[in-house]
């Protein structure tokens, strides 16, 4: 099996370790990862913010980027959720290639869970109080709920409920910059409702920029670090 | 006199009225604004009657209508005779100095044995009031109310007593409004509870405007037609 | 205060946060509250199918509106209702100041109702001097401290019981300690004696079925039925959306609107209004007004994508789970509809330009299509006003500018790599708070730190 790993614009520049720890992660369960080098942006921003032609201009060139991958994995729900719901809009949806991508394209806990059948992959988090934030766009366009918490709790964690932990972080791409002081207080909910653990992880780049800028400015919270990061220490290796 | 007459009936007005006059010709520009927006679509066809709330498990439509009056602040007296239902509105309402009774009611507070003339307050000064439902539903835990009996003696007065008949409650809201529909009068109210407001801090206070104890009295009397 | 417009929600909500922290947590307690009840509310009941069903009745109707409109009028006018047609917000109150001038009314009760907020009836009525008073519990607290309602349900969410506390104590005279019940019985007393004393009694519409020409309402207090029983005139205003086919669709809607506002089955009362009182009945209204009011809606119909948001029952379950609904209540939206469906009929009802930047209020976290009770796709319709917005250059220069540049640079994939390792050296801790877009960013939050080697260079390098 071939995984195209997509680090999206956010991971390749803000998470870069992350993004070396999915591809760690995906070889260790036996998969063969490549990652194109023509690979840029999914188009989200412009997409989210009104701008339909740039993005669908960055839609085919993505779409060209992986149309011969087997897989196409991303460390990232919201632009996973992108490619899923929103290419064949842009693209046409009676394009065949395009449903295709679609079809093929996975969040990283989704693709772990869904595709590989991963369950417990080790017992790296034993003892380790793990809270995770649902992102949105992962939780509600891909349905991805139980998988992320399900491999956490299967490397040892104990991933405790929280009251917040469905609700937007309050990122939401140019939202976060054109709203800022509602946005902030979106994080803030999160925060000031967080029980007491040793970390908060979550999927996506966005939420995790959102979230630590926040706590860093403010000066709370626990270490927020990428699920691909969290996994691969999860497994113990 | 109706707004209906439009240009023609108001032409004697000294004051400009450019809005309002004008009734035949705003009908005219919204139904053509609508037609316009919607001709290029398709006309979709209506889904029926939606019967989903049918498959919940059945229950004795008295038990549910009994169940959900009480879970939304509602007290219930059941009875087997229409005399003791009777009787025993008789003593209620003898607790207090001054009743009003709905035009229909007034008929059906005077059975059994001890019946005695009620003297009748007008709604606005009562203390209690006492009507008679068209009927209840049991999926909504609602009564029926009816203009004929009057509207005022179930509305102002701060407790309520109202004669339902057990075989007048309809198990679902579609059957009870399917049998309004047949001869509906000018205005229905279903009341399912108490008047109540969660709008002081979210806190739950009763009797805000309307009566702050509703009771039913159910009569289930078989041998009397009522 | 009153409503100024959408166009500073970004002033008006940051100035919320910052002035009136305890609005925000007012408002995060009843949504979450209300949330709770329509929850274990659905849990009882198929609620998928129900959906679907309310969905599909709305669709129908809307794509004969026509048709219904018409229908709705002969049965109101069978019934000795008079049918009057509002295009605008001005052709309604002048047919209201007609019906009061007629009718020599001088006092009048009001019913809550969120068109009647759109019109602002009361301020049209101040002037021709008639007093008006709100009677729901919650729009006459708001009357009396002189704001507009923040919710469309619960239009006082944003008071805590304190704030009422301190202004019954003000207005009536009850202790500062008051409970709620002794608040309540206040409001009672003053307003019973304006119900008596009302010429006129005017409410919205919850629903108006075409084939019986019924107008129901939907409520908890007994001041809706109140209002249209005891004055001598009812005028209800229903914005021409909230038709129904028939009386039998009503059932439906009615207990699917109170399990998504409140997660009762039903609401305390329901009136079923068909017109003015008969020869058998004691007491009701002798006149009944029915005024339909397009004020925009028809706008909303004409456009291939908004039209859905004309499905919408008012339950407030989409401000109710809102994130951003939830930090600052309505008032910051700046109109009477706030929250995710207020930015999308906004465009529709005020124009997109009045209505900006609202389409913008959203994270598009989608969480209220998960509760929408006739499955109005409000992320899609946000997005669809955004695209509209760009088309119309209702945007920030710099935002287009600096999008066409990054698009053009996500298609040159070694262009769009130096931009990035650009960020190593000109760090947004020093560069961010000069850049149009991210100096919003950097005001609230530490700058993203990034990578020291983007990943592209670390796969290059070969990873362990």
């Amino acid at each position: 099996m071939r995984v195209s790993l997509f680090a999206t614009c956010l991971g390749n520049e803000f998470y870069a370790d992350a993004c070396a720890d999915a591809v760690r992660l995906l070889r260790h369960f036996g998969v063969e990862v490549d990652v194109p080098e023509g690979q840029t942006c999914c188009g989200q921003p412009a997409f989210n913010s009104g701008h339909q032609d740039e993005a669908r201009r960055m839609a085919r060139h993505t779409h060209q980027v992986f149309a011969e991958s087997e897989y196409v994995v991303l460390p990232s729900g919201s632009c996973a959720g992108m490619m899923r719901s929103f290419y064949p809009e842009l693209l046409g949806t009676d394009d065949a290639s395009v449903r295709s991508l679609t079809t093929r394209t996975y969040e990283l806990a989704q693709f772990l869970v869904q595709v590989l059948g991963v369950d417990a992959p080790g017992t790296g988090l034993s003892g380790r109080v793990v809270a995770y934030h649902h992102g949105c766009h992962a939780l509600r366009e891909l349905g991805v709920r139980d998988e992320p918490v399900a491999l956490l709790r299967g490397c040892g964690a104990e991933v405790i409920a929280w009251e917040a932990d469905e609700e937007c972080c309050g990122f939401g791409g140019l939202f976060s910059a054109k709203l800022p002081e509602v946005s902030a207080a979106m994080a803030d909910r999160k925060l000031d409702t967080l029980p007491t653990v040793d970390l908060l992880t979550s999927a996506d780049g966005g939420c995790l920029m959102q979230l630590s800028g926040r706590a860093t400015h403010r000066g709370v919270g626990p270490p927020i670090r990428h699920l691909a990061s969290v996994l691969w220490e999860g497994v113990g290796s | 006199m109706s707004m209906a007459e439009g240009p023609e009936g108001g032409g004697s007005e000294d004051r400009p009225r450019p809005h309002h006059n004008d009734r035949a010709g705003a009908r005219a520009r919204i139904l053509g604004k609508v037609r316009d927006a919607i001709t290029k679509r398709r006309r979709e066809p209506h889904p029926g009657h939606f019967g989903g709330w049918r498959d919940q498990a059945p229950e004795d439509p008295v038990e549910q209508f009994i169940r959900l009056f009480k879970a939304a602040g509602g007290e219930v007296c059941r009875f087997d005779l229409r005399e003791s239902a009777s009787e025993w509105v008789r003593n209620f309402i003898g607790d207090y100095a001054t009743v009003s009774l709905g035009t229909i009611a007034r008929r059906e507070a005077q059975h059994g044995a001890r019946a005695v003339r009620i003297e009748h307050t007008d709604p606005a000064d009562a203390e209690v009031g006492v009507s008679m439902a068209y009927g209840a539903v049991a999926e909504t835990g609602s009564l029926i109310m009816i203009p004929q009996d009057g509207r005022r003696a179930q509305l102002l007065p701060p407790v309520h007593v109202v004669w339902v008949e057990e075989r007048t409650v309809f198990p679902m809201l579609i059957d009870a409004m399917a049998a309004l529909a047949k001869e509906l009068p000018s205005a229905v109210g279903l009341h399912s509870g108490p008047s109540k407001s969660a709008d002081i801090g979210q806190i739950l206070v009763k009797g805000v405007h309307g009566p702050g104890r509703l009771i039913a009295v159910l009569v289930d009397d078989k041998g009397v037609q009522w | 205060m009153s409503f100024t417009g959408p166009g500073r929600y970004r002033e008006e909500s940051a100035k919320m946060l910052r002035d009136k922290p305890e609005m925000r947590h007012s408002v995060t307690q009843a949504t979450r509250t209300f949330d709770d009840h329509r929850t274990h509310a659905f849990g009882q009941v198929d609620g998928e199918r129900w959906r679907d069903w309310a969905r599909d009745v709305k669709t129908h109707l809307l794509s004969n509106l026509d048709i219904y409109l018409e229908q709705a009028e002969e049965s109101l006018e069978r019934n000795g209702a008079h049918v009057h047609w509002a295009e605008t917000g001005a052709d309604a109150l002048a047919i209201l100041e007609k019906i009061v001038e007629d009718n020599d009314v001088k006092r009048v009760v009001k019913a809550k109702s969120m068109l009647s907020e759109e019109l602002a009836i009361n301020a049209h009525l101040e002037s021709l001097g008639v007093s008006v008073f709100e009677t729901d519990l919650g729009e006459y607290i708001i009357q009396l401290l002189g704001e507009p309602p923040s919710h469309i349900v619960g239009p006082a969410i944003h008071r805590s019981l304190d704030d009422c506390r301190r202004l019954f104590h003000e207005h009536f005279g009850t202790p500062l300690d008051a409970e709620p019940d002794a608040l309540a019985a206040a409001a009672r007393i003053a307003l019973r004696q304006e119900f008596l004393a009302a010429d006129l009694g005017i409410s919205g519409g919850n629903f108006l079925a075409a084939d019986t020409g019924t107008v129901a309402l939907i409520e908890n207090e007994g001041n809706i039925r109140l209002s249209t029983s005891l004055p001598r005139i009812h005028v209800a205003f229903v914005g021409i959306e909230k038709l129904v086919p028939t009386l039998g669709d009503v059932a439906g809607f009615v207990q699917l609107t109170t399990r998504s506002a409140t997660g009762q089955p039903i609401g305390n009362y329901v009136s079923l209004i068909q017109g003015p009182r008969r020869e058998d009945e004691p007491d009701g209204p002798e006149e009944v007004h029915v005024v339909l009011v397009d004020n925009g809606r028809t706008n909303l119909l004409a456009d291939d994508t908004a039209w859905e948001a004309l499905r919408c029952v008012r339950c407030g379950a989409c401000l109710n789970i809102c994130p951003v609904y939830r930090q600052t209540g309505g008032h910051a939206y700046g109109w009477p509809y706030s929250g995710p469906i207020g930015a999308i009929i906004a465009p529709g009802l005020l124009g997109l330009e009045k209505a900006m930047p609202l389409p913008h209020a959203s994270s598009l976290c989608g969480a209220c299509v998960d509760v929408c009770p006739v499955r109005i796709p409000i992320p899609e319709i946000l997005v669809h006003w955004r695209e509209r917005a760009v088309e119309e250059g209702l945007v920030p220069l710099a935002e287009t500018v600096g999008l066409k540049a990054y698009t053009a640079a996500a298609e040159r994939p070694v262009v769009f790599g130096a931009a990035g390792a650009a960020l190593r050296y000109a760090p947004l801790e020093l560069g961010g708070r000069a850049l149009p877009i991210l100096s919003g960013w950097m005001q609230e939050r530490s700058a993203p730190k990034p990578s020291p080697k983007s990943f592209m260079q670390l796969w290059k390098e070969g990873l362990e």
